[in-house]
């Protein structure tokens, strides 16, 4: 019947006999028996396609060239491909590395923003006010909705003869039509009008983890601090701050990685445009790779865009790493 | 008089319908040593944070040094408070806890280290003080605590629960330095708790709290010995006072309360003052009870029900009456066996008589 070998030499299952039996304690078995399933999906879905794409990702294979085994063969066969890529990339092309840049700079921008206005909210809403719970729901809403949803409302907003031209108008008295930002047909005002959709849609979720944050700090401290003399700004930035450290780690570590892959709202607000001034990192990709079909040259770009990534956030969660990796 | 350090004058709090603390009145004298008692609910940490300004009361007044503080902010009044679970911040050194209160009040730097070596060194901290709170354990995150409202060298120390989270060990420990720090720093201590034990042996005085009222304030000597209601007669003690409800009765020159069959007999000169047939209560500890060979003029008789012995001391569970009365006999007594009847004699001058409606003391103490 079983072969399975218990380690458990006590338990009266595994008395000696013509067959050992299954010892469902066996913690040597049950272990390996319950994540082997999970890991070879794994390994199908995600380690293969992965070493796959790092391969193709040396050679100049495109879907023309056909089978994409040969182009494989090649990687070893002609030393020429090797990397070919990625060395044109680093220092041939200033459109890859703008968008780099430039995603980097809206991730920066936006995630510095979106932590200010989202801390300032939370600490409104560490008091009671009147309309807190209809406030509530409202501020976390936006993150609630779908990008494309965002995308297309913020470029009725943004356009010329739109809402946001219009106020400003009525703030400057200039008429309706005249004087107002092309804001999705130059590059500076398209650039920003990217980073508020962005901090428009994601503010509400570092207010949320914030918020929670804030609340999960023991008020005894606090009280302690009041009692010892301390003002509520002295507070804030001596106790309550310093507790806050991993929260807001983690706040930007999630929103790190999801800001790095801004696609959605930039392709609808500008497509990257005008010309490549607002083209991200993901929305370059998907030219390269789904419109011009240079599949291993897009499939290299993405692979130093997750090389940058994974250091980026490893460095961020260095402050907690020790926190999170203590055994309790 | 000018050496009361801290006077409550008919402090209300209100949390919407719920009085909290109602009508408390009490004053401390400089360098006393004062607890709150009560159950858990009784008012006496709403109390606390309306003296150190947490809380704002609803009417009445608090006097510091005869000044009134109830417009003061927390952090201005200069009293200092430990909490139950010390508030230690974690992110800070033992040193930079310490420290904190005099860097808020912006003292000058060199003060703040030699304050904070000082400190350190009275709570024996001084090879501690580059460690973090996680590196602790209780008892020395409680000396912290102490130690870091020592430093602003408050004119009251106020402590909620200290004890109640540390091992029996160290708060045996504890209890002692709590006594010493007091004793050699001369502080004025407030107390919360609600453990009697820990009242009786660390305060001069204690305030009794019930439902937000003030059940009795007095010497724990007083508080203890002579309870002004049932109230604190039942929440101090272990085991409690012991309460017969009974019908005083005259008969002759004998006065008694009738309780069923049972007659507690009562010394003259006290219940000549009451009414013939008036429903009353007494009350009297079970240690003030001592066991007779015979019948004599002032004993009565229960029947032993259970006996538990408690190493030198037994408790022995009596039937009389309708009621069970608590007895602490010693453990060698041999008459303390089940269905034996014991002849018990109250201490009469501890002997307390309650009125049976409101639970408040017939007689005051030496009326």
């Amino acid at each position: 019947m079983s072969s399975y070998q218990t380690t458990n030499g006590t338990s009266p299952a595994s008395k000696p006999g013509r067959y050992r039996r299954f010892d469902p304690n066996s913690k040597v078995l049950i272990g390996p028996l319950l994540i082997t399933p999970i890991q070879i999906l794994l390994l199908v879905l995600l380690v293969f396609p992965f070493m796959l794409e790092f391969f193709v990702s040396l050679t100049e294979w495109q879907p023309i060239y056909g089978d994409i085994w040969t182009a494989l063969g090649q990687v070893f066969t002609e030393p020429i491909y090797q990397g070919i890529n990625y060395n044109y990339l680093v220092t041939d092309e200033p459109r890859y590395l703008s968008a780099l840049g430039r995603t980097l700079s809206i991730s920066v921008l936006s995630l510095c923003l979106e932590f200010l206005i989202g801390l300032g909210m939370a600490t409104i809403f560490l008091k009671s006010f009147y309309g807190k719970r209809i406030f509530f729901t409202a501020l976390l809403t936006p993150m609630m909705i779908m990008p494309v949803v965002v995308g297309y409302t913020w470029y009725m907003l943004f356009q010329y003869n739109g809402p946001i031209n219009q106020v400003i108008g009525w703030i400057s008295g200039d008429a309706a039509g005249s004087g107002g930002v092309e804001w999705l047909n130059s590059a500076t005002p398209a650039f920003f009008a990217v980073v508020v959709t962005e901090v428009w849609h994601w503010t509400p979720l570092f207010f949320l983890i914030l918020l929670s944050g804030l609340n999960s700090i023991p008020a005894n401290p606090l009280r302690a601090a009041t009692v010892l003399g301390a003002s509520n700004a002295k507070i804030f930035w001596t106790i309550m701050l310093p507790n806050m450290k991993g929260v807001i780690i983690i706040a930007f570590v999630i929103r790190g990685m999801e800001v790095i892959k801004l696609f959605d709202e930039v392709v609808l607000l500008t497509k990257g445009g005008p010309g490549t001034s607002t083209e991200t990192i993901s929305v370059y990709l998907y030219k390269l790779a789904f419109l011009d079909f240079r599949i291993a040259y897009a499939g290299a770009a993405a692979f130093i865009v997750l090389i940058i990534t994974v250091v980026l956030i490893n460095l961020m969660l260095k402050p907690i790493r020790y926190q999170l990796l203590e055994a309790r | 008089m000018s050496n009361i350090k801290l006077e409550i004058i008919n402090l209300r709090k209100e949390y919407g319908d719920l009085v909290a603390v109602d009508d408390l009145s009490l004053s401390v004298e400089q360098g006393e040593t004062m607890a709150l008692l009560g159950p858990s609910g009784c008012g006496k940490s709403t109390t606390l944070n309306m003296i150190v300004g947490l809380e704002q009361p609803t009417s009445g007044d608090i006097l510091i040094d005869g000044k009134s503080v109830i417009n003061t902010p927390s952090g201005k009044r200069n009293v200092g408070l430990v909490f139950q679970d010390y508030a230690v911040f974690t992110n800070m050194t033992v040193e930079k806890n310490l420290a904190y209160g005099l860097r808020v009040r912006k003292e000058p730097k060199d003060k703040i280290a030699s304050e904070v070596l000082r400190v350190a060194d009275f709570m024996c901290l001084s090879d501690k003080i580059d460690r973090k709170p996680s590196e602790l354990s209780a008892s020395e995150l409680q000396r912290v605590a102490i130690g870091r409202t020592l430093v602003t060298n408050p004119d009251i120390l106020l402590l909620d629960e200290p004890l109640s989270n540390l091992e029996a060990d160290d708060r045996n420990r504890m209890r002692r330095e709590l006594r010493s720090i007091q004793a050699e720093t001369g502080q004025t201590v407030i107390y919360v708790t609600h453990d009697q034990i820990e009242a009786l042996s660390l305060a001069h005085r204690i305030a009794v709290m019930n439902f937000g009222h003030l059940m009795q304030y007095d010497t724990a000597e007083n508080v203890y010995q002579h309870p002004q209601n049932k109230f604190v007669g039942s929440f101090l003690g272990n085991p409690p006072m012991n309460f017969v409800k009974g019908v005083l009765r005259k008969e002759g020159d004998r006065i008694f309360i009738q309780n069923g069959d049972s007659s507690l007999p009562v010394p003259t000169d006290i219940g000549s003052k009451i009414e013939n047939n008036s429903g009353l209560i007494a009350g009297f500890r079970p240690e003030t009870l001592t066991v007779t060979s015979n019948e004599e003029d002032f004993s009565f008789s229960a029947e032993v029900l259970a006996v538990e012995p408690q190493g030198p001391e037994s408790v022995v569970t009596a039937k009389f009456g309708d009621t069970q009365v608590k007895v602490v006999v010693p453990s060698e007594s041999e008459s303390a066996t089940d269905g034996n009847k014991l002849n018990l004699m109250p201490n009469f001058d501890l002997l307390a008589l309650f009125d049976p409606d409101s639970g408040m003391r017939l007689m005051k103490h030496g009326g």
